[in-house]
């Protein structure tokens, strides 16, 4: 399992940021992600695979009027 | 976006790995290899117009000059940035500058760099002014691609080239953003600053070219602020439950798709710069042209509408209507009419639930059937509100009025229309759904003007990001942002550009929700037209005495009191047990873990009472959190000492909150 954004969710092995974001449905844009505290880069997202245990945020930040 | 196929070449035999078509230039940038480039800028589409970056590409078949700046990486190349072929054919290239702008200093050092002492040429047309336009075309590639206007541009051929204006004249469609000088290399094109005596100009530019080679960069991944403007929120908040739908129920449905910005990009026929905030690259404000109108005393004319932003987009959703024309002919007659599409459509929404629940049927209403999603009917009110006739009159005084009309007239149940009358202070709630979010409640109910979201939008650090998990942080949450968005109020400036744009490090700060860096840079404006220096604290401080003072003006009208904090239940919960059953995994697992009850043998009517009593007080302690963070009472007044500590400690004041126990 791991913890995102403070919830318990499925961990399988070779998941990335981009799935933990599509399985969340996480559309926004102005997004921030860390794994266990470590800065994601926005161009990492495909290839940074989340280690089992880990504490993902995906910090969604603010828009519109 | 994908990650991007990586592709390794050599530049004077030092390997570089770069995205495909990424130019020479830009790999060469990578590794610290110096180009010479005169017309390149990251801003905008290369141009190959100096010629200066050239450099011999040998692909294994053939080696060739190319100039690098245009150039991409499509496969293993090897470059040569200084080969004799190279260093020859630029210096001729320096010679010919030379000799036509022998004053301008970027073309003097390159051509010193080179090793020109004198220019082997004489040029017919030589230009001896050190601020010569070299024909570089930055400036014109930047109006057009990046601020996507066309002020300026090339005339003529030869040795007249020139940048003009069109007819040589001043253009009123110049935003006057300054991006055309500030991208200049020789310092041809300057801004005149005159008119407002700024303290310090350049201060005010830099600070406004950061936003605005944001928008240019990052723009089109980010919001989409150029191409769309706050449309591109409505498919957001339906995917986040947010979207309100038949009067704030629910917070997504199956056919918003059809009034999503995908579908309003369509429409648009209007996305250059408006000059709503003159200088402004953010560019949101979009238009549709040649709307043909189906009702209403313009029907069959052509005309221009001035939208649809996201709240109208959203006010339609939740009137349960999900077609773009009438989107668009309700914004056009809105704002013919004088009328804001937020409470028009917040006020329709509870028009349309009190008909279905019915408080209200075709004779209350004159005839109209007004369930959720009739369309015809809600643009027949709309014209009825804007002639001033029949139930317009009644539902064009907003929600407020209509509940007591209601009740007083119609025996509609007092406290169901309180319930679901989206309200407070007597203005109708903006377009979205609050219900999991006890800091946006906190927000709208607590705003000095009624129940609008540009005091503070938190529903994404509350409720998605678990940030601002106990009352202190939500009551911290609910000083600063309302504070620092004040402080736009305060000085007339749109908040759009803070935080509909990022920095490429914003991600790297402390905190990043704040944007730090553009708080940075609204110091630097500040500064730069005041002369006065400043910090973010001091922002704040700004905004938290004329804030605070605004509260203590409330209480003088007899509106700046807790009992005046209130919040519509639906605000904060489901009303009803349809609305409770539509999320009843959610809700039933929040009673389980949240509230501390097993719902297992509940009915959902003891389910939906259970629901409240723990939102309706966890409400209260936010504004007990809330008041004590500001330095008010417990009843939401402002007390002596914060008012002696913010210097707005005037007598009539003191005595007025004192009477209110301050």
């Amino acid at each position: 399992m791991i913890n995102v954004n403070g919830e318990q969710s499925e961990w399988s092995r070779g998941k990335t940021v981009r799935d933990v974001i599509k399985e969340k449905n996480y559309l926004f844009p102005l997004l921030i992600a860390r794994i266990n505290g470590k800065l994601i880069p926005r161009d990492k997202y495909d290839s940074t695979v989340i280690p089992d245990e880990a504490t993902v945020d995906i910090i969604h930040l603010m828009s519109g009027g | 976006m994908a990650d991007r196929e990586m592709i390794t070449i050599e530049i004077d035999d030092k390997p570089v790995s770069v995205g495909k078509d990424s130019t020479i230039l830009e790999a060469a940038r990578e590794i610290d290899i110096y180009i010479p480039a005169l017309c390149n800028s990251e801003l905008v589409e290369p141009y190959a117009a100096c010629r200066l970056c050239i450099v011999e590409v040998d692909d294994g078949r053939k080696k060739i000059l190319v100039t690098s700046c245009n150039y991409p990486v499509r496969k293993p190349i090897k470059v040569y940035t200084s080969s004799e072929k190279v260093l020859r054919n630029r210096k001729i290239i320096l010679e010919m500058m030379l000799s036509r702008w022998p004053g301008v200093q970027v073309i003097k050092d390159l051509a010193k760099h080179a090793g020109i002492q004198k220019p082997r040429y004489q040029h017919p047309a030589v230009d001896l002014n050190p601020n010569a336009c070299i024909l570089c075309g930055l400036c014109m590639r930047i109006c057009e691609q990046g601020i996507w206007e066309n002020i300026i541009n090339f005339t003529n051929r030869g040795a007249v080239r020139a940048v003009r204006m069109p007819y040589d004249s001043d253009q009123p469609h110049c935003i006057g953003c300054g991006a055309c000088a500030e991208i200049c290399p020789t310092g041809a094109i300057t801004m005149v600053d005159d008119p407002n005596h700024p303290h310090d100009a350049d201060m005010v530019r830099r600070a406004g070219m950061r936003i605005t080679e944001e928008m240019i960069r990052f723009d089109e991944e980010q919001c989409d602020m150029r191409g769309v403007g706050t449309a591109h929120l409505v498919e957001i908040m339906d995917a986040y439950d947010l979207l309100p739908v038949m009067n704030y129920q629910y917070g997504k449905h199956e056919d918003t798709p059809k009034i999503s910005s995908d579908v309003l990009r369509k429409f648009f026929t209007k996305g250059k710069p408006d000059g709503c905030w003159l200088g402004c690259t953010m560019a949101c404000a979009k238009a549709i042209e040649d709307f043909e109108l189906k009702t209403g005393p313009y029907k069959g004319e052509k005309v221009l509408v001035d939208g649809p932003e996201y709240e109208t987009l959203g006010g339609s959703s939740n009137m349960g209507i999900f077609d773009p024309r009438f989107v668009i002919e309700y914004n056009f007659y809105c704002d013919t009419y004088g009328l804001d599409t937020i409470s028009f459509s917040t006020g329709l929404s509870f028009v349309m639930e009190c008909y279905e629940t019915g408080i209200l049927d075709k004779e209350k209403t004159g005839g109209l059937e007004i369930p959720f999603g009739a369309k015809d009917a809600a643009l027949e009110l709309l014209h009825q509100i804007g002639r001033g006739e029949g139930f317009g009159l009644i539902a064009g005084k907003g929600i407020r009025y209509m509940k007591k009309y209601f009740v007083e007239n119609f025996g509609a149940d007092p406290d169901f229309v309180t319930d679901i009358g989206m309200e407070a202070k007597g203005m109708e709630y903006s377009e979205y759904v609050t219900k999991e979010s006890l800091a946006q409640q906190g927000g709208y109910g607590i705003a000095l003007k009624g129940a609008q979201h540009d005091e503070a939008w938190l529903i994404f650090m509350d409720m998605v990001n678990k940030q601002i998990p106990t009352f202190e942080d939500k009551a911290e949450a609910l000083h600063y942002f309302p504070m620092w968005r004040t402080w736009f109020g305060l000085c007339g400036l749109c908040k759009l550009p803070w935080n509909d744009v990022e920095p490429a490090n914003n991600a790297e700060t402390d905190e990043p929700a704040k944007v730090p860096g553009h708080v940075q840079g609204y110091c630097e404006f500040f500064e730069g037209v005041t002369g006065k220096p400043q910090t973010m604290d001091s922002l704040i401080r700004m905004s938290e005495k004329v804030y605070t003072f605004q509260r203590v003006f409330n209480l003088k009208m007899g509106f700046g009191k807790r009992e005046h904090d209130v919040i519509p239940y639906r605000s904060a919960g489901p009303v009803t047990v349809t609305e409770y059953e539509s999320r009843q995994e959610r809700y039933d697992t929040q009673l389980r873990v949240d509230v501390g009850i097993d719902p297992s043998g509940m009915s959902s009517e003891e389910k939906v009472a259970a629901m409240r009593k723990y939102r309706e007080a966890q409400y209260e302690q936010l504004l007990d959190a809330v008041y004590k963070r500001r330095g008010w009472t417990n009843d939401g007044v402002p007390t002596v000492e914060k008012l002696e500590e913010l210097g707005i400690d005037f007598p009539d004041v003191i005595e007025l909150v004192r009477k209110h126990g301050g």
